[in-house]
């Protein structure tokens, strides 16, 4: 591969960053490549040493997306950040899949949960006028409770919701760090 | 450790870096990126005598106490592996 299949390669990939960015990081590429010129090495041999653009973009994207994450923790960045961390490394799709996975199905179940609950007296409104039931008043009573119960679920996973979602940025961080031989520590 | 006593240019860095420790040249820019990013570098320009402008990284105070934080820390680590090693050399030759 030639030095201006690599650049051009790389700065495809980066496509997500601000063009200031990009221009910044294809500048030291191009640092690299002039002073290894000077030092007589060949276009091939330099390409060869510096490894695979789309390798480099994954990691600078990774630690793009990880930043964004943290900057501001919405669904879209956190998602984002997920596959970038993901795209490092196939290990890590076990690592950082299954845990992803495992939390989201914990908070979109205990929220499904709270809902059904909170709503449950309008199911026995409605079974009351279809047709009426000599339980009714009990029916009614148990769900008002089951509809505090819901409401008490539903604030408590706000909560854990906000928590889960500060702790898996921090695991992402640590993931990165982790992928790039531990070189830092996130504390 | 290559910054602690003199600043260096990105060329330089790479070579030094991967000589020692088996990383593709190209992944060592993001990190650089990523330590100045978190205010253990600067970066300035530097005319060079031959050819276009170097960028140069030099250590922050913040950086210096990191470094040495590390080094700390790795020293302990190593020590620990090390101790290990040798329990469970010793245990195989008795």
């Amino acid at each position: 591969m030639s030095k201006s299949k690599f650049l051009q390669q790389l700065n495809e990939s980066l496509k997500p960053l601000s063009a200031k960015e990009r221009a910044d990081i294809l500048q030291d590429y191009e640092e690299h490549f002039s002073i290894g010129l000077e030092e007589g090495k060949t276009e091939e041999e330099i390409v060869t040493s510096l490894g695979s653009p789309n390798q480099i973009a994954k990691e600078l994207l990774a630690d793009y997306h990880v930043e964004q994450a943290t900057a501001k923790a919405t669904t879209q960045n956190i998602l984002r950040a997920t596959w970038a961390v993901i795209g490092l490394a196939f290990f890590n799709v076990v690592i950082v899949l299954g845990p992803a996975v495992g939390l989201a199905g914990f908070i979109l179940s205990a929220w499904g949960i709270g809902l059904c609950f909170l709503l449950s007296p309008i199911l026995v409104l409605g079974e009351a006028i279809v047709h009426s039931s000599g339980f009714f008043l009990f029916n009614l009573f148990m769900s008002l409770a089951f509809c505090g119960l819901g409401y008490f679920i539903m604030l408590g996973m706000l909560v854990v919701t906000k928590l889960v979602i500060k702790g898996f940025v921090r695991y992402l961080k640590y993931n990165v760090s982790l992928v790039k031989g531990g070189l830092k520590r996130v504390e | 450790m290559l910054l602690d006593k003199k600043d260096r240019y990105g060329y330089e860095l790479v070579q030094k870096i991967s000589d020692q420790i088996e990383i593709s040249e190209g992944s060592v820019y993001p990190l650089l990126r990523r330590l100045t990013k978190e205010e253990y570098f600067t970066t300035y320009l530097k005319e060079s005598t031959e050819g276009p402008s170097r960028k140069y990284y030099q250590l922050t105070a913040k950086g210096r106490d990191y470094l040495y934080e590390l080094i700390d820390e790795w020293n302990e680590f190593s020590r620990g592996v090390n101790q290990l090693i040798k329990e469970g050399v010793n245990n195989v030759e008795e």
